[in-house]
């Protein structure tokens, strides 16, 4: 076993561990800060992956902003999020047989198709992810398009969200 | 990126422009005048209407093949600016009357008619993902947006978090989808579908977005949030989900399985004909028990999903399909035409805090307002598949394609729960002509346009339905 | 070397824990965590079919970048609608909210 496949059994019983106590765990909170270490362990991925452009994006992004705004809005709300018997309800083990089976068809399936076991070809030297990353989402040959929807579907959540949580006076 | 691009794309650019731009005029419109923001709207829904309809020498892929503009995207595009304008003409009054003006509700109403507009056109499974969430979010937003009303918050909860896990479901499909491909483009998928390389990874794929769609179009067994969000939304916005919703997510449907997966139809042509078989049933029976008209028509709406379903069935007989799209498509004319109208009664009843939506409510509407019960009857009539309306002309197409593929049994399905519907359907005609009652309606000059408007064209182009017929024919059969 | 699978068969896992936690969970926020780890997911597929895959084409980092956004568009939105409930109701327990019913 080299280093590197330890490095990555570690991070994925890491983040599969810190993601079941996500959707069982009884405190929200104790579920919001676990989902900050599933979100780590997946940006450790995405460096195992030679994607580190995206594990800073998911350390800032989604831990600096996402799991946050989780957090805000769990303490907002905090008399109901605190430990009051049950939080699964009463179909849970039909939800964990439906998981079981997704997970085991997922399994099954992908097994089945013959790109499963590929190794990745070493990096070519000499080129700039980074640098490709970003010519191609604002290049007008590239991924424009789906950049600029993007920034009006922000737009379009922004508005609806203050509208929601506005309260009139 | 050359003007031919961008041109492709007009209608939706200008569209998108126009919601910002109104965001901002709103700014300036005081409180209490927010019909001038509803006038825009329907000014800049009628340009993009227009400049769609004016793309008729236009055609072919934009933006590296992620966008296409051909007839179905015209047509397609054509009635969702319409749904727009209806959805905008029949807010325009029950927004003051319930105590909901606000100039944000027709910003919102924009975005997502981009949304849809953009899943008509999308060749690109990103572009197919992203107009997905485009249209959506605005809508979660409106059907929230006669809070703090419980009710409304919580159908805008409910549906939010369905349709949430329901891109879940979309975008892990995808992702297995480019995984099997090594692309996201519709016609990359179907030149590595037909090179036999994709294998099972796509079938996987392509049932997890069938998943994912089925829960934005309603169709059993992902239907479950519809009578609730139906019920608890503000039934303006409930008329233009209803219709805009099931559009798009149909266009997307043809697209990415009729066109990309079409590879997969030994797969997926079983799958498809139990879920559209299953809505049918299940839709119209649920639909007998109701009691609240709003009820009664959200499962109305996933019964007729069930029926436009049928027109993907056949989806791997090349030559049976665009026969069959297009009676889909013509259903979804005949559909939006019907809901909108029935909508519009609805709301001439609705009275704040939702008293007026029960069916005993309707009792002796036939002879206080003949014209409006004349209205409401022909709603029911086509919902029905009754002539003289447009819906019998949409099942006769439809139920005729079916049975050109060869799958008799769907088309005895869909008779029959035709036959159980004409139940409910006519429950209300009854009630109207037969009971004794003192309904009040609301009288608008925006709304009495929509219902009259709405009833005359659905007894109208039944009459002569071969020109709409023909256009809806040309329109898919460009794609094949 | 890590084979692809390591990494597809750790996104399926993911994805079926995301699952539960929507299906189980009664708690609105909870749900919305479980939707997070289903996009976590998908973006840990993305960033593996394109390491292992066709490296001249950026396509899957871009989608999991889109994927982000999304994310964030829908969390906002989410939680808006969550406190909007919760000023109300003084509860966002999904099972609770049933006024509306089946």
């Amino acid at each position: 076993m080299t280093p590197l496949q330890l490095v990555f059994l570690l991070t994925a019983a890491l983040t599969l561990v810190a993601a079941f106590r996500v959707v069982t765990t009884r405190n929200l909170v104790h579920a919001a800060l676990w989902l900050v270490v599933t979100l780590f362990g997946v940006a450790v991925l995405f460096v195992l992956l030679n994607a580190p452009f995206l594990a800073v994006v998911q350390v800032v992004v989604y831990i600096g902003a996402i799991a946050v705004l989780f957090i805000f809005a769990i303490m907002l709300t905090r008399r109901e999020m605190r430990d009051q018997g049950a939080q699964l309800n009463k179909g849970w083990w039909a939800a964990a047989l439906v998981s079981l089976l997704t997970f085991g068809g997922l399994f099954w399936l992908t097994r089945s198709w013959d790109g499963f076991t590929r190794t990745a070809a070493p990096l070519p030297t000499g080129q700039d992810t980074l640098s490709a990353l970003g010519k191609a989402l604002v290049s007008p040959d590239a991924f424009v398009l789906p950049f600029e929807i993007a920034s009006v579907l922000l737009l379009a959540a922004l508005v609806g969200a203050v509208y929601v949580a506005y309260r009139e006076k | 990126m050359t003007q031919a691009d961008l041109y492709t794309l007009l209608p939706l650019i200008v569209l998108v422009i126009w919601a910002c731009a109104l965001l901002l005029v709103d700014l300036l419109i005081p409180r209490g005048r927010k019909g001038i923001t509803a006038f825009l709207a329907a000014l800049g829904l009628a340009l993009t209407l227009g400049l769609t309809l004016a793309q008729v020498s236009a055609a072919g892929t934009a933006f590296q093949g992620m966008v296409v503009l051909d007839g179905f995207a015209r047509f397609v595009n054509a009635l969702l600016a319409l749904t727009g304008l209806l959805g905008v003409g029949l807010a325009y009054g029950y927004v003051r009357r319930m105590g909901i003006e606000r100039g944000e509700y027709y910003t919102l109403l924009l975005f997502s008619v981009a949304g849809m507009m953009l899943m008509a056109q999308a060749a690109d499974l990103i572009v197919v993902f992203l107009a997905l969430e485009l249209l959506s979010i605005p809508l979660y937003i409106l059907a929230a947006f006669a809070r703090p009303k419980e009710t409304s918050e919580e159908a805008g909860l409910k549906y939010f978090l369905l349709g949430a896990f329901a891109t879940g479901f979309v975008v892990y499909g995808i992702a297995l989808t480019f995984g099997a491909t090594g692309t996201t483009s519709l016609s990359g998928i179907i030149a590595a579908a037909s090179n036999g390389d994709a294998g099972l990874l796509l079938t996987i794929g392509a049932a997890l977005i069938l998943v994912g769609f089925g829960f934005k179009v309603a169709v059993v067994p992902f239907h479950m949030w519809t009578p609730d969000v139906y019920q608890g939304a503000p039934s303006a916005v409930t008329a233009f989900m209803a219709a805009g919703a099931k559009i798009a997510g149909f266009a997307a449907l043809l697209r990415v399985f009729g066109l990309a997966f079409s590879s997969l139809s030994a797969d997926l042509t079983a799958i498809l004909w139990t879920l559209s078989a299953l809505t049918m049933i299940v839709g119209n029976i649920l639909a007998i028990a109701q009691t609240n008209i709003k009820r009664l028509l959200a499962y109305s709406s996933i019964a007729h999903a069930g029926y436009i379903l049928m027109a993907f069935v056949p989806f791997g007989n090349a030559e049976v399909l665009p026969v069959s799209v297009a009676a889909g498509v013509f259903y979804l004319v005949a559909y939006t035409l019907t809901n909108f109208g029935a909508w519009a009664v609805v709301i001439a009843l609705e009275k704040a805090e939702g008293r007026g939506l029960d069916l005993d409510d309707y009792a002796g509407l036939g002879r206080k307002y003949p014209a409006l019960a004349a209205a409401m009857t022909v709603f029911m009539l086509s919902l029905t598949g009754v002539p003289p309306t447009l819906g019998l002309v949409g099942k006769f197409y439809l139920f005729r394609a079916v049975i050109a593929g060869g799958f008799y049994g769907l088309a005895v399905i869909g008779v029959l729960t035709s036959l159980i519907s004409a139940y409910y359907y006519l429950r209300v005609v009854v009630i109207m002509y037969m009971r004794e009652g003192e309904p009040e309606r609301v009288s608008e000059p925006w709304l009495n346009l929509t219902w009259a408007a709405s009833a005359l064209a659905v007894v109208l182009i039944s009459l002569v339905p071969a020109p709409l017929f023909a256009w809806a024919s040309q329109a898919v059969f460009a794609l094949f | 070397m890590i084979p692809l699978s390591w990494y597809l068969i750790l996104s399926a896992a993911l994805f079926s824990l995301g699952l539960f936690g929507v299906l189980a969970r009664k708690n609105a926020v909870a749900i919305l965590l479980g939707i997070e780890l289903m996009l976590n997911a998908v973006n840990v597929n993305l960033v593996a079919f394109w390491r292992y895959g066709n490296l001249t084409s950026i396509a899957g980092q871009v989608f999991a970048i889109i994927v982000f956004a999304v994310s964030a568009a829908e969390v906002a939105v989410g939680l808006a609608l969550v406190i909007s409930v919760y000023r109300r109701r003084k509860t966002i327990v999904a099972d609770e909210i049933d006024m509306l019913k089946w």
